[in-house]
């Protein structure tokens, strides 16, 4: 019983936030205001970064191609409508041409990209693409909009939701989004502690 | 690895990189489906895996092990036409012919999932299988032909 009690005690010695499964989730102690908009003026680089938010698409279920390598926005090709399922279930499966799998890399260019998870839409309450930095701080700090989240269950979201992480490998010559997984996280979690602040507060 | 394709189980010896496309045609002799572009972009190699439309060229072998492939070959036969075969014949719908066994099974999967497609839903679900002869009004009308068909039986 002591034993048991030695470890209870160890347990709860513990850091609150553990590490997670593929980035550690280590929210700082105290972050100011204007370091947690320091923190935000980062994460919409990545939120409006094509690799980001090409899918972050609104009800019209239009995924679009736009980036650099595309040289301007359009809507992507084939026609492609991801319907209300956000997964093509109601027309053409997002899963005919983006393959659920591991094996095979990314590595063609113009090839549809393939990850361990099914390629699908974001819901369209996460719809991001030509909005404001503003407009997208009120969304994701909005449990209503984030899938009912709190900053640490944004950054957990973004640990273990492995489609997400094609945004930093995207191969085929695909931009990459800017910064890195960890350090997205790491602003993700500094914006949080300053109490999720937007530009227009 | 196992793999039953068009009802008939196989076991071939592949890395488990190859895409299923390769297994098909180089191993298995399948030469009904069709090579285009090799990155989804074509649509030439849709075959359907479990019952669901895809890019062969695009499922790794690895992935498909156990899985139930469905190919042009195994949709219909000479005598007993699948639907949509039965259609592409009737609207002599092939001019080159290259892209049609890809374009036959995706409509045969839009018939399963849509069973009175609207010409709206027809162009969104088709427009993934290019026809470099331009044949899809024809395509259209023979999916709704085929559709009626299928109705009817």
């Amino acid at each position: 019983m002591k034993h048991l009690a030695l470890c209870a005690a160890g347990l709860l010695a513990l850091p609150v936030f553990a590490e997670g499964e593929n980035v550690t989730i280590t929210p700082p102690a105290s972050v100011s205001r204007a370091d947690g908009l320091a923190a935000w003026a980062r994460i919409y680089q990545v939120t409006s970064h094509p690799r980001c938010s090409n899918c972050h698409v609104g009800p019209d279920n239009i995924p679009m191609w736009s980036g650099p390598s595309y040289g301007r926005p359009r809507p992507h090709g084939m026609n492609i409508n991801g319907g209300e399922s956000r997964i093509g279930a109601e027309f053409l499966a997002c899963s005919t041409c983006h393959a659920t799998t591991g094996t095979r890399a990314n590595d063609a260019p113009h090839m549809a990209p393939q990850v361990t998870a099914d390629w699908q839409l974001p819901p369209v309450e996460a719809h991001w693409f030509g909005k404001s930095s503003e407009d997208i701080c009120h969304q994701l700090r909005d449990r209503d909009l984030n899938g009912d989240r709190s900053y640490r269950e944004i950054a957990e979201h973004l640990d273990h939701d492995v489609i997400l992480h094609w945004a930093w490998s995207p191969g085929g010559g695909r931009e990459p989004a800017p910064y890195s997984l960890q350090e997205h996280v790491n602003d993700v979690l500094a914006w949080g502690v300053a109490g999720m602040p937007c530009s227009d507060d | 690895m196992k793999l039953t394709v068009d009802g008939v189980a196989h076991e071939v010896d592949v890395e488990d990189d190859m895409p299923l496309l390769w297994v098909l045609r180089d191993e298995l002799k399948l030469t009904g489906v069709k090579y285009g572009c090799g990155i989804a972009q074509c649509g030439a190699c849709t075959v359907h895996l479990d019952g669901a439309a895809v890019r062969s060229c695009q499922i790794a072998a690895g992935d498909a092990e156990g899985a139930e492939v469905l190919t042009i070959t195994g949709l219909g036969q000479p005598n007993a036409l699948h639907a949509v075969q039965a259609a592409w014949v009737e609207h002599q719908v092939a001019q080159c012919g290259y892209c049609q066994s890809g374009q036959i099974m995706q409509a045969a999967a839009l018939l399963e999932n849509d069973s009175e497609p609207t010409d709206e839903v027809i162009d969104i679900v088709m427009s993934g299988n290019l026809c470099r002869c331009g044949t899809y009004p024809r395509i259209r009308a023979a999916i709704h032909t085929a559709a009626a068909k299928m109705k009817e039986a």
